[in-house]
């Protein structure tokens, strides 16, 4: 196995592509109790149009189906719930779908090998049938209708409404409820087939395990199945442009809630690390608990707890949001731009900057605290092309100069965008 | 792990734990008492005041800038309640010094300075807080109180306390009330500060990679140097459940979901059943494979939230789900059939040892979090035996189904509060 070590944080990762495809990565972490495993197929809810391997002709599905496969991997054909059998033997399992992956995890301190049996089993094993395709619609349209009272997920897809114009990010991850109703077994098997084939698919391990012991152990529980060829992913080409500058929904809030975005372009290779950090800096410089803006926006009771600050990215998708409440949204988001701009024509400040840094170091150092947090970082940077040590790499080599530029070319007020949601 | 105790003055408890897993060093300090309709807003506004400054870093931005110079320690405080109790909870975490690029300042002491100096060296001009943060303060607690609404799933949890609570010091939320707010002052909150500091119970923890070293460090602290030794008055007892008709609350709102929270009260004969409703517990509601999870989320495919909660030191348990407004009887059908064969040991031995394996598993797990560790230990402080980890299994492995079925039978359903929309037709 490769070893990747930091020094810094002191870990070490090991690596190793196995000959039908999938990576391994395994974090040891000794003394810990806990242990975590997540395996993870690089197929989220934005893959709904892609090629399949051998052929040529698209294919399109209903938006929500990664989503609903990642509900029904659990049921299985001898009518155990692989979700209770991991239970039974006192693991805690469980399973996520974001825009651009899939995953299932289980974390344990016991049992370790008996669960990875079932665990590789199901995820190996699908079995869908028209009954419990049809059951499942009535749990996930429980789950999108909780997601409706939620002013936070409304003002966050709000706002990935105003700035994007066709790309699937801007959709809800589970589907609508209309789209799930066109679901069916067949359509599960397509994508089960296309995108859970070891070579699209990443396992992550942490906790105290000997390396090498595992990746056999692994080895061992794998179906025989080769490695299918590329997946041809479509994405609509998607504008530089914003949709619109301001969207605005009526909820039942005590105080408005907004989202500030500004619309970026995707980075390519490690620039997508110094990029991420140098707008996390900017951001904490801009508008974080120490700033200047912050204190005038709390002092006068228009911000009451530091807006929390986001950069995501993804294929074809690259967006700043800054989230949080206020009675005056306008007001903070014309501050913002106010304060942008006198960045721009004042520059950055060293003091501040190496105080930022050092706050963004501890930050990352602190991921690496619980096996959980390592291992799906590990797999979500993964699938970005991103091997997470590289931000503890790289937080030194970014300066006043790049900082600047990244203010300059991302920071700009034709890309802002604004979403409110208020009584 | 190691964990040393040490009382350094009658009431106020040093706890060290150590650890040296983590890449992080958690201090925290408790303030506890007896939480009271006339207290809980005070205390409320007063968490939020000492956050704003102290005498060598009299803003939040000189605080920030601190905080941000050591590598981003993070600073938070927070309420809670414990059974009949008001705790006021402040932290600070660090990174260890083995993780930082230059070595040159002792973190850890560093923070324990910093965090004890917020607490009990605030920032006082002319013997009372600065009137600016009081009015500042004033109108974000009323704003999170007026925000109690938002977070459906949360208030409606809220409430149900609330009804199964009323005018009984449980009941109250913990952010206070509104109407209280006028009364308070700069100078009468700092009245009340000083005489709270004076009898509260104090507690303070230091977890990660810690010696002894620091209890002196702590002991030899200025501000911990002029506290004096107190009787603290905090409450052990759960009162004894009144035997009440069952009542059903129903609140309507703007919500497309409905929620569904029912209080179960426990009498308990014995304290020691409690590890027994534990394990109760867990094959109802607190696992993916509980008979409310099974039942009611999978088989009647009815809610995607569905679980429950044990509130030890209240003896409740909470019941919660997220359903679809028009079948709100049919859930509270299905949901009661759940107690009632619980009540009729009408659950297997696998339901049993799978139960006791989750729970024993997320004790084994304690240690491996910071926070979760010291909250296990303080928890403690409110128990009248104290167990260790291993003691603590060892209870969970003894529990019998009969053990199970019998504390089945103490629980009485006590409140059944349901949040809908405004326009449902009833069916």
């Amino acid at each position: 196995m490769q070893i990747i070590e930091n020094s810094k944080v002191k870990e070490k990762l090991y690596i190793e592509k196995l000959d039908n495809g999938l990576t391994v990565m395994i974090i040891p972490k000794k003394g810990i109790k806990k242990k975590y495993i997540i395996w993870g197929t690089h197929y989220g809810s934005n893959d709904s149009k892609f090629i399949m391997p051998g052929e040529n002709t698209v294919t399109e599905v209903p938006k929500g189906v990664a989503h609903f496969l990642e509900h029904k991997m659990f049921e299985q054909e001898n009518g155990i719930n692989s979700l209770d059998a991991l239970t039974a033997i006192g693991v805690e399992a469980n399973a996520y779908t974001t825009n651009d992956h899939t995953a299932y995890l289980f974390e344990c301190t016991e049992n370790f090998y008996p669960a990875l049996d079932e665990f590789m089993d199901y995820v190996q094993h699908p079995f869908f049938t028209d009954e419990n395709v049809e059951k499942e619609k009535g749990i996930i349209g429980q789950e999108i209708m909780m997601y409706d009272d939620y002013p936070e997920w409304k003002v966050y897809l709000n706002a990935l409404e105003a700035m994007y114009f066709e790309h699937p990010v801007k959709l809800d991850i589970t589907g609508t409820i209309e789209t799930i109703s066109n679901i069916d077994k067949d359509i599960l098997y397509k994508c089960y087939n296309t995108f859970y084939n070891p070579s699209n698919m990443v396992m992550v391990v942490c906790g105290d395990f000997i390396p090498e012991n595992l990746l056999e152990e692994i080895k061992k529980r794998l179906i025989d199945k080769k490695s299918n060829g590329e997946i041809k992913r479509m994405y609509p080409n998607e504008k530089e442009d914003i949709v619109q500058e301001k969207i605005e929904q009526k909820m039942d809030v005590s105080e408005p809630l907004f989202s500030i975005g500004i619309k970026d372009k995707e980075e390519i290779g490690k620039e997508k690390v110094k990029k991420h950090i140098a707008i996390e800096i900017l951001l904490n410089l801009i508008i974080g608990k120490s700033s200047e803006l912050y204190q005038e926006l709390y002092n006068n009771g228009i911000l009451y707890s530091t807006p929390s600050l986001d950069y995501e990215f993804g294929t074809g998708y690259a967006h700043i949001l800054i989230t949080g409440q206020s009675k005056y949204p306008e007001k903070v988001y014309n501050k913002f731009k106010n304060t942008v701009n006198n960045l721009k024509e004042n520059g950055i400040n060293k003091e501040e900057f190496e105080r930022i840094r050092k706050t963004i170091y501890g930050g990352y150092i602190r991921e690496f605290n619980d096996p959980g947090d390592i291992a799906r970082m590990f797999l979500a940077d993964y699938f970005k092309g991103i091997n997470s040590f590289d931000y503890i790499e790289e937080i030194p080599i970014v300066n006043e100069n790049y900082l600047e530029q990244i203010l300059k070319n991302v920071f700009k007020e034709e890309k802002m965008i604004i979403s409110v949601i208020k009584k | 792990m190691e964990y040393i105790e040490k009382e350094i003055k009658k009431g106020i408890e040093i706890h060290l734990i150590k650890n040296g897993k983590f890449k992080t060093n958690l201090v925290a300090v408790f303030l506890s008492m007896p939480i009271t309709r006339e207290n809980v807003t005070k205390n409320s506004l007063l968490s939020a005041v000492l956050r704003r400054g102290c005498m060598s870093m009299p803003t939040s931005e000189e605080i920030n800038k601190k905080l941000e110079e050591m590598y981003g320690a993070s600073f938070d405080n927070g309420l809670d309640k414990i059974g009949d109790n008001d705790i006021l909870k402040f932290y600070m975490e660090t990174i260890n010094d083995n993780f930082i690029p230059q070595n040159d300042e002792n973190m850890l002491k560093n923070s324990i300075e910093k965090l004890l100096e917020i607490v009990f060296n605030p920032l006082i001009i002319d013997g009372k807080f600065k009137e600016e943060y009081i009015e500042q303060e004033k109108e974000n607690i009323k704003r999170i109180i007026e925000g109690k609404t938002d977070n459906k799933a949360r208030y409606a949890f809220d409430r149900c306390i609330e009804e199964m609570y009323k005018n009984k010091p449980y009941g109250l939320y913990k952010y206070g009330y509104i109407e209280d707010l006028n009364d308070i002052n700069s100078k009468n909150l700092y009245e009340y500060y000083k005489n709270m500091i004076s009898k509260c119970k104090i507690d303070i923890f230091v977890s990660g990679e810690v010696d002894e070293n620091i209890l002196e460090i702590i002991e030899k602290n200025e501000d911990i140097k002029k506290l004096d030794d107190r009787e603290p008055q905090i409450v052990l007892d759960i009162e004894k459940k009144d035997n009440i008709l069952e009542k059903e609350v129903i609140e309507k709102m703007d919500v497309t979901q409905g929620k569904v929270v029912i209080g179960v009260d426990i009498n308990l004969e014995d304290e020691s059943q409690k590890y027994d409703v534990l394990v109760y517990n867990a094959i109802l509601g607190g696992t993916a494979s509980s008979k409310m999870f099974k039942e009611v989320r999978e088989k009647a495919s009815l809610a995607y939230t569905a679980s429950s909660s044990y509130i030890r030191y209240k003896s409740n348990i909470f019941i919660r789900c997220g359903i679809e407004i028009k079948n709100y009887q049919k859930a509270i059908e299905i949901i009661k059939k759940q107690l009632e064969d619980m009540k009729n040991g009408d659950f297997s031995a696998d339901d049993i040892e799978n139960a006791k394996k989750s729970i024993i598993s997320s004790i084994e797990c304690i240690d491996d979090e910071q926070d979760t560790e010291i909250m296990y230990f303080f928890g403690q402080e409110f128990s009248r035996n104290k167990i260790t980890i291993n003691e603590y299994i060892k209870k969970i492995q003894k529990i019998t189904k009969e053990d199970i079925v019998n504390v089945a039978k103490l629980m009485q359903v006590n409140t059944i509060y349901f949040l809908k929309n405004k326009e449902s037709i009833e069916n």
